[in-house]
């Protein structure tokens, strides 16, 4: 059921844009603020990440649903359709470290400075 | 029971979407949406930043302050508070990812002060590319999902001005809805309809308050019409009930009583019978007035006793309700129509899209007639586009059309056909059209009009399961019987009877090929989980737009309306809402986005010589004769026409209007006395009553005819009392052999009233085979130009006359300027 509907050109009011800006970054502003004030010591540090998921390194992936080839041989730019690379995101239930994998953007930062780290130590 | 009884009540305005829509737009894919997380507002928003810069999520975290979120459930991380993974933070404005230096995991951090802790930077953590988790107004794609493009054209448009307002709101009153925004005030005139709509939600906040207002008046009228010293006249019916006849007054102003109506019968009781009352439907309205009301209940009935009676009327809701009903699920349920129906409806621009079916060798269909080219054409354009109209000018087979094109429809096989139209009458005349094409016909008729008789009761759902003939139903029939010889069953008895009986109405619903009821009945329980396809409506014209959207929203892809916009358009009671539009068809309201309808040109009832006049002034010249002058020619008729090859004329009256007994309605002595004299000479002449019809546009006259006739007829009274005479609009879609139409109107200063609208002239002017008489006053009338013209066509064929009947002389008589042009 696929209809093709020409859509007005949704118009943002510039002075709104501008006045929810205003409002979001007082909102961030005041979280940072209430946080440095409410944390005068550093809190202690839980960050293990559990051994078992150093397994495997990062995957390629074209689109949903298709598993897509390991390895950097095709670059990100050319190919229609944007590609994507899964990665595992680790959650806390209660006290129990658990993964979920997702697929996010190869060009996310995120993506970006793993690559890099990667591409160095290949080098190396 | 009766046609509501399980029907769940709608309360327009109560937005009751899924739980885990987004409160501003609707969006409901569970990959898009989050829940705010603060224990007050546990509302759910998505990521989709519609028309403003913000998406749904941040715009309200921003407006409302509030900072925590919750994923859904069947989302991809499944039901998850957002949260720093080192110390729990859940300040949504905080956090962000970052990623193992070597490995692909990634965390949610909190910027202050897990960010700052240098001994993460130790631990294979890289701090140095944190990823807030809203970037750029909007939460990062990969985590909550921006919905697509077709679910967020579907979704509710909201604008940045609404955000701010229902926020607001939101603040005094959490379970506040968009549409209490909207709604208008006890004395606001409500919002007008308008040719396009942004979204079904602004679709249904137009019209919700409109059928409220309608439904309010509906509920008022109808209470206020008890009837006191009415007189009984008491009668059994074939299925053993009580059944009370008995005359109901009515004027022009109130309610029109009709078949399936439910009235309460009172009897404040005397020395010898306690106080009584029974509820029943009206199952007989005859030509005299008189009602016929099937009892409910036959016990106690003062049967000995004949007057002093009370009428009410019990008013129900429920056509009101469905309305209501349809108008929520074609906005919260993308199933309810397809997305190019639902675009179209809505008056969006939407490219073109053609139906692929193979269309058949002949557009015709087996036991019909043989199509002219105009029908063909209808049939074959409609079958190949998801969304047609049909105009059918009187009496040019719109029946035989739309037959032509269910019986098409139903052999594409893809699925059940529901076939449509506002009023039993038209329902009944297309089943029975459609079932001579040797389809499977099942006309579902509301409960409360079972006992209605109806020209197609061997095709009705409730006969056919009285009557379906295998042994597994003979426990079905067992109860039948048992409960129509005992008046009720035991409470075990009657649970079995029910549940056969729906499981029995399911299966012979299910093998039929084609679904008929009124546009209301598609709302009917029994359908609740049937889905059709290819939905006709037929006399779409006179519904209204939520009435006509009852049967669309079973899951519609192709819709037929067929109608005549140039002929009288839905009753609406209340003024108010009238005015803001809601006498306003669906289908005229496609018209007016460029829908361009097909027209039947060929109209066979009508003698060419009165055609002409609506041909040209309704329906632009198009409409030709398939009838000639020979086939209307009465042979042994011996009438004074003053054009013998004409059956045709204006009989120039100059009586004075009166005021009626009740008030409120309009009388013409002089018309009625010659209406009579005409009538008389029709009989005499060897016409039979039931081929004539008297139109009068005013219930005072029209009952003064009655009168005047029965008391002063020349000939038996029992034949005038056979003579049909009513309004104009109780003539729509009917035809006689001979019309007399009385105009009544007849004064220096004031207006012509009802026939100032042209589309009421067009049908009383069409409802004639053979011949028709106007009577009326040419000096009034004259004023109004299109009536001007009219008397000019007449005039000009020297048709004017005045005189006696047997002595009818051209008139003279000179006609006012015409006020301005009819737009
Ligand atoms: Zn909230
Ligand atoms: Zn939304
Ligand atoms: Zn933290």
């Amino acid at each position: 059921d696929k209809v093709r509907v020409r859509q007005k050109v949704a118009k943002v009011d510039p002075q709104e844009v501008a006045d929810f800006d205003r409002e979001l970054r007082a909102l961030m502003q005041e979280s940072l603020d209430s946080r440095k004030l409410e944390l005068r010591s550093r809190p202690t540090i839980n960050m293990m990440i559990p051994m078992n998921l150093f397994e495997g390194s990062v995957k390629e992936h074209h689109g949903r649903g298709t598993e897509g080839e390991s390895g950097d041989e095709i670059t990100d730019e050319g190919i229609g359709g944007s590609k994507e690379v899964q990665v595992k995101v680790l959650v806390k239930r209660g006290n129990k470290q658990q993964t979920k994998q997702m697929y996010i953007p190869r060009d996310c930062s995120l993506v970006q400075s793993t690559k890099q780290k990667e591409a160095a130590e290949l080098e190396e | 029971e009766d046609t509501g009884g399980d029907d769940e009540v709608f309360e327009y305005g109560k937005g009751d979407f899924t739980e885990h829509a987004c409160r501003y737009c609707g969006v409901t894919n569970p990959a898009c949406v989050v829940r705010c997380n603060v224990p007050s507002c546990r509302k759910w928003f998505c990521n989709s930043r519609g028309n403003t810069s913000g998406s749904h999520i941040v715009n309200h975290l921003v407006r409302a302050k509030h900072k925590e979120v919750c994923l859904h459930k069947d989302s991809p991380l499944g039901e998850t508070i957002l949260e720093c993974y080192n110390c729990g933070c859940r300040n949504v404005f905080l956090l962000g990812f970052i990623s193992a230096t070597t490995e692909s995991v990634v965390v949610l951090l909190c910027r202050e002060p897990c960010l700052s802790v240098n001994a993460l930077k130790d631990m294979n953590w890289d701090l140095s590319q944190w990823c807030p988790l809203i970037d750029d107004r909007c939460f990062l794609q990969w985590l909550l999902k921006v919905p697509s493009e077709q679910e967020q054209l579907r979704a509710r448009q909201i604008s940045a001005q609404q955000i701010n307002k229902i926020e607001e709101l939101w603040k005094t009153n959490p379970d506040a809805t968009l549409e209490d925004l909207e709604k208008p005030g006890v004395d606001d005139e409500p919002q007008p309809v308008v040719p396009k709509y942004e979204d079904a939600y602004q679709y249904q906040n137009v019209f919700a308050p409109l059928i409220k207002l309608e439904a309010d008046y509906d509920k008022m009228m109808k209470e206020s019409q008890s009837k006191d010293s009415i007189t009984i006249r008491w009668d059994i019916g074939l299925n053993k009930k009580r059944i009370a006849y008995f005359v109901f007054p009515k004027e022009d102003n109130e309610i029109r009583l009709v078949t399936g109506d439910e009235l309460r019968l009172r009897y404040s009781g005397d020395a010898a019978h306690p106080s009584w009352q029974s509820v029943g439907h009206v199952i007989k309205l005859t030509a005299q007035e008189e009602v016929a009301l099937e009892l409910g209940a036959s016990q106690g009935v003062p049967v000995d006793v004949n007057h002093g009676f009370s009428v009410d009327f019990v008013w129900k809701s429920t056509s009101f309700d469905r309305m209501q009903g349809a108008m929520k699920t074609f906005a919260v349920d993308e199933t309810s129509v397809s997305g190019y129906i639902y675009h179209h409806l809505l008056g969006h621009e939407v490219e073109m899209q053609m139906v692929r079916n193979t269309l058949p060798r002949r557009f015709g269909a087996p036991g019909l007639p043989e199509l002219n080219a105009s029908q063909v054409f209808a049939v074959k354009s409609v079958l190949q586009k998801p969304i047609s109209l049909i105009q059918g000018p009187p009496g040019t087979g719109k029946t035989v059309t739309s037959a032509a094109i269910v019986y098409h429809m139903a052999k594409q096989g893809q699925g059940q056909v529901l076939v449509c139209a506002p009023s039993n009458v038209a329902v009944d005349q297309l089943a029975e059209k459609i079932s001579a094409t040797g389809l499977k016909v099942v006309r579902l008729c509301a409960k409360s009009r079972e006992a209605v008789s109806s020209p197609v009761e061997h095709l009705t759902l409730h006969y056919q399961v009285r009557h379906l003939d295998t042994s597994e139903k003979s426990e079905l029939h067992k109860l039948q019987q048992l409960k129509d010889e005992q008046g009720e069953l035991s409470s075990s008895d009657e649970k079995k009877y029910k549940a056969l009986k729906r499981a029995t109405e399911r299966e012979i619903s299910q093998s039929a090929d084609v679904i008929c009821c009124t546009c209301v009945g598609a709302g009917d329980p029994r359908l609740a989980n049937f889905r059709f396809r290819q939905v006709l409506i037929d006399e779409s014209t006179q519904s209204t737009e939520p009435e006509c959207l009852i049967p669309l929203v079973l899951g519609v892809k192709q819709v037929v309306l067929v109608g005549d916009h140039c002929q009288l358009g839905p009753v609406i009671m209340c003024k108010k809402a009238a005015r803001a539009g809601l006498a306003q068809s669906l289908f005229e309201r496609l018209v007016m986005l460029g829908v361009k309808p097909i027209r039947l040109q060929v109209q066979y009832r009508m003698h060419p010589a009165l055609s002409e006049f609506p041909s040209n002034s309704f329906y632009e010249g198009t409409l030709q004769n398939g009838v000639t002058v020979n086939e209307r020619q009465s042979p042994g008729i011996d009438f004074p026409w003053p054009v013998p090859n004409r059956p045709m004329f204006f009989y120039v009256q100059m009586g004075q209007e009166e005021i009626s007994a009740s008030g409120t309605s309009y009388l013409n002595r002089t018309e009625a006395a010659n209406v009579e004299k005409i009538v008389t000479t029709f009989l005499k002449s060897g016409v039979v009553p039931s081929q004539i019809g008297v139109i009068t546009p005013y219930e005072g006259q029209r009952a003064y005819i009655v009168n005047y006739m029965s008391r002063n007829g020349a000939l038996r009274q029992q034949l005038y009392k056979e003579i049909e005479v009513a309004s104009v609009d109780s003539f729509q879609g009917r035809e006689k052999d001979y019309i007399i139409l009385s105009c009544v109107r007849s004064n220096e200063h004031q207006g012509i009233g009802f026939l100032n609208d042209p589309r009421r002239l067009n049908v009383a002017l069409t409802r004639a085979r053979y011949g028709i008489v106007i009577l009326g006053n040419p000096k009034v009338l004259s004023k109004q130009p299109l009536w001007n013209g009219l008397l000019t066509h007449y005039k000009e064929h020297e048709c004017l006359v005045e005189g006696p009947l047997n002595n009818l002389k051209q008139s003279m008589v000179q006609f006012q300027k015409p006020k301005k042009i009819y737009n």
